[in-house]
């Protein structure tokens, strides 16, 4: 017991050595252990592993900087009577260049839940996959789903134990299950985690917050609720440099979650802006003199 | 000591004259004829070219019509030479306020901003008054086409009609008589020709003699201005029966 | 934190800006008034540097009021609009440049067309249906693109504001006390009630 303490109490990184060794007491002990699947991470060989991270990889203090994460999105859920509805864009950028068109910012931890992508792609994504892990472990110790609530802990508690150590990640838990009803949490990088209705994450959450709340109701019809998500996502991305490509679109129910599309946005653009007349900022013609 | 000379300033003689301005109108009512007159489509200024020498150059740009702007042109009785300065002058201030408020300066305010200068020189010391007077056709949104005309003491008025230079006085008469309010651009020229047929020495007119320019609006709603060409002129002469026969030059 | 929102439809133009003077941590004043009247048919509305702002402004105001005395008209929405410009650029590039953001709405006198114009402090004109400076733009801008319409009367464009100051009450994390706001139309500028007392609840 004593080394599982000290496990937790030490900063993780200090944690890289005997490998070996506390995977076989992880198998002999049935400990589910949060941190030690994490333990496998390499540091890089300096003094202070992430103020080396930022001089390398902070673009905004030093635009020449030699590592560009992957950053910018606009990703949003929101819990109303149907369930849940989770929507991204799939845009991804590594300073001014769009590293990719057609990235799943959904990623679907298990048939029930679903988790979203903001900040560093990587961090996202391994410490995503990673959760399934360790949600697919509690379903087999405990013969039941793990509850919303306790998947976004884990995620919560492992990223806190990095805090500082440059992980850069924004991300929401959706899923529904008996006991809780639709569930939705927002996690960061920083170790916040907060349960609510709505949120909105990315350089393009504010976008996407304007045109969500403004018509955001409890009591939206799926229908409605799918195609407000939607148009939010085509809000941010018409304003937000950093966001784009295809809308990502997801309805989380008690039994499971659905997917509604991975739908181009620019054909939805000029339609939106041809038959209902919105975007009126936009001409279609070359603007006259000022 | 030259400066007791530069320096003397135009000033009122006795009876309450300036000598120096009354001179440069008397320079004026020399000059080739040029007139004026708004129609309500637009407006036709025309001027009498006088021909000095067979032996000159005739190029074919036009010395008595200018362009000032987008949105104006003006007719020149004078001074050539006195006028281009003034010219230069209008062009420049029609340019700065094109770049300040990115829109034509109206026509009032262009015609103000080149008096406020022939002014200047009715006053300060060591100048002569320029010799000229022009007329300004132009149009503004405000208030549509309009027809100015300026002479060298620094004083302006809008007109429907009017003339400048050698004979303006039978030419402003003539023009009284005529006018009709509401004449369109085409019959604006019609009368434009034959005040000048009356009021030039020549009884039979040409291309050669005389420059013709109009200020009008496009189908479209665009304003244009165009300064004619010797067949346009020689084309309206014919229409009104007015043009020089051919066969006679050759005699 | 200061918001200024505009909004163009039918036959006029919308003006809307908070009424908190900040300095620092403090409010100083929680009902100022950041525009000015340029002439009978164009307001302008502005923010930045403290000081600048007003200052600056009302040197605008004094152009366009001595250009209508010296030429019995009135400088259009459009022509002040690139006048603006013109003195912001060039006080950029003098020593000491004012620092001022600036919506510029009106109706012009001749065409009764309404216009808005947006300007930063770098000097950049752009003609827009509806625009924002500061963090609105981040928050209002989407809300605009999807509500609005150029042919929007007079109480839809309130309602349409209404929507933007209801979303800016619910996720800026200061409170700007509220919006005066002014409808510029072709008969002037006219104040119009707006109501700041509105509790708005999040999601």
């Amino acid at each position: 017991m004593d080394t599982l303490v000290a496990q937790y109490s030490r900063p993780a990184y200090q944690q890289n050595n005997a490998l070996a060794e506390e995977e076989q007491q992880d198998l002999l002990d049935g400990v589910p252990g949060a941190s030690n699947l994490s333990l496998k991470f390499a540091m890089p060989p300096v003094a202070h592993p992430s103020a080396w991270l930022r001089a390398v990889s902070d673009d905004r203090s030093n635009p020449s900087c030699p590592i560009k994460i992957a950053h910018g999105t606009t990703t949003l859920a929101f819990r109303f009577q149907g369930g849940i509805i989770v929507a991204t864009d799939s845009r991804a950028t590594a300073g001014n260049w769009i590293a990719s068109q057609t990235v799943k910012k959904v990623i679907e931890i298990n048939s029930d839940l679903l988790g979203t992508m903001a900040g560093g792609a990587a961090d996202c994504q391994y410490w995503l996959a990673w959760l399934g892990m360790q949600c697919r472990l509690h379903e087999l110790r405990h013969k039941r789903r793990i509850s919303v609530a306790a998947a976004s802990k884990i995620l919560a508690n492992l990223v806190y134990q990095y805090k500082g150590m440059g992980l850069s990640m924004g991300t929401m838990c959706a899923g529904v299950t008996k006991e809780e009803g639709p569930a939705l949490y927002y996690i960061d990088s920083d170790g916040t985690r907060l349960a609510g209705n709505l949120f909105c994450v990315g350089s393009g959450q504010t976008f996407a917050y304007g045109v969500l709340d403004a018509e955001y109701r409890y009591d939206l019809t799926t229908e409605e609720a799918l195609e407000l998500g939607s148009r939010s996502i085509l809000a941010a991305t018409h304003r937000d440099a950093y966001s784009g490509g295809f809308i990502n679109l997801y309805h989380v129910k008690e039994s499971g979650w659905e997917k509604h599309g991975f739908s181009d946005t620019n054909p939805i653009f000029w339609k939106t802006k041809l038959e209902k007349g919105e975007f009126s900022n936009v001409t279609s013609s070359f603007s006259e003199r000022v | 000591m030259s400066r007791r000379y530069d320096s003397r300033t135009t000033i009122f003689s006795p009876e309450g004259r300036l000598y120096q301005v009354e001179y440069a109108l008397e320079a004026i009512s020399h000059a080739g004829t040029a007139i004026g007159i708004l129609a309500k489509d637009g407006i036709v200024l025309a001027a009498e070219r006088k021909v000095t020498s067979k032996l000159l150059e005739q190029d074919t740009s036009a010395e008595k019509l200018y362009i000032l702007n987008d949105n104006m042109i003006c007719a020149v009785a004078g001074m050539t030479a006195d006028a281009n300065i003034l010219i230069n002058h209008a062009r420049s201030v029609a340019q700065q306020y094109l770049l300040t408020y990115n829109e034509d300066i109206p026509c009032e305010q262009l015609v103000r901003r080149l008096c406020d200068l022939k002014q200047g020189y009715t006053q300060r010391g060591g100048l002569r008054p320029f010799g000229v007077s022009f007329i300004y056709a132009g149009w503004d949104p405000q208030r549509q086409f309009q027809l100015y005309l300026s002479n060298p003491s620094g004083n302006y008025g809008g007109w429907k009609a009017t003339s400048a230079g050698a004979n303006n006085a039978s030419a402003q008469s003539l023009l009284k008589q005529d006018y009709k309010e509401d004449c369109t651009l085409k019959e604006a020229c019609g009368m434009a020709v034959k005040v000048l047929s009356k009021t030039m020495d020549s009884t039979k007119l040409s291309s050669e003699k005389l420059e013709f320019a109009t200020v009008g609006q496009t189908k479209d709603g665009k304003i244009y201005h165009k300064l004619w060409s010797a067949d346009e002129i020689t084309a309206l002469l014919k229409e009104h029966d007015l043009a020089k026969d051919e066969n006679a030059e050759e005699k | 934190m200061e918001v200024l929102l505009g909004i163009t439809g039918k036959d006029f133009t919308l003006i809307a800006a908070s009424k908190a003077a900040m300095r620092g941590a403090t409010i100083l004043k929680a009902s100022d008034d950041k525009t000015r009247q340029l002439n009978k048919h164009t307001l302008m509305a502005f923010s930045g540097e403290a000081g600048d702002t007003v200052q600056f402004a009302e040197y605008i105001q004094a152009n366009a009021q001595l250009y209508s005395m010296r030429n019995e008209t009135d400088l259009s929405p459009s022509a002040l609009a690139n006048f603006v410009r013109g003195e912001l650029a060039h006080s950029l590039r003098s020593r000491k440049p004012y620092n001022v953001n600036l919506l510029l709405g009106g109706v012009d006198p001749i065409t009764h067309k309404p216009s808005l114009y947006w300007l930063d402090y770098l000097a950049a004109l752009a003609p827009l249906p509806y625009a924002a400076h500061g963090y609105a733009q981040y928050y209002c801008l989407s809300i605009l693109d999807k509500h609005h319409h150029p042919d929007i009367t007079l109480g839809q464009g309130i309602k349409l504001l209404t929507l933007c100051t209801d979303e800016l009450k619910r996720r800026l994390p200061v409170d700007f006390k509220g919006m005066t706001v002014k409808a510029v139309t072709k008969d002037g500028i006219v104040d119009i009630e707006f109501d700041d007392d509105k509790v708005v609840k999040s999601a």
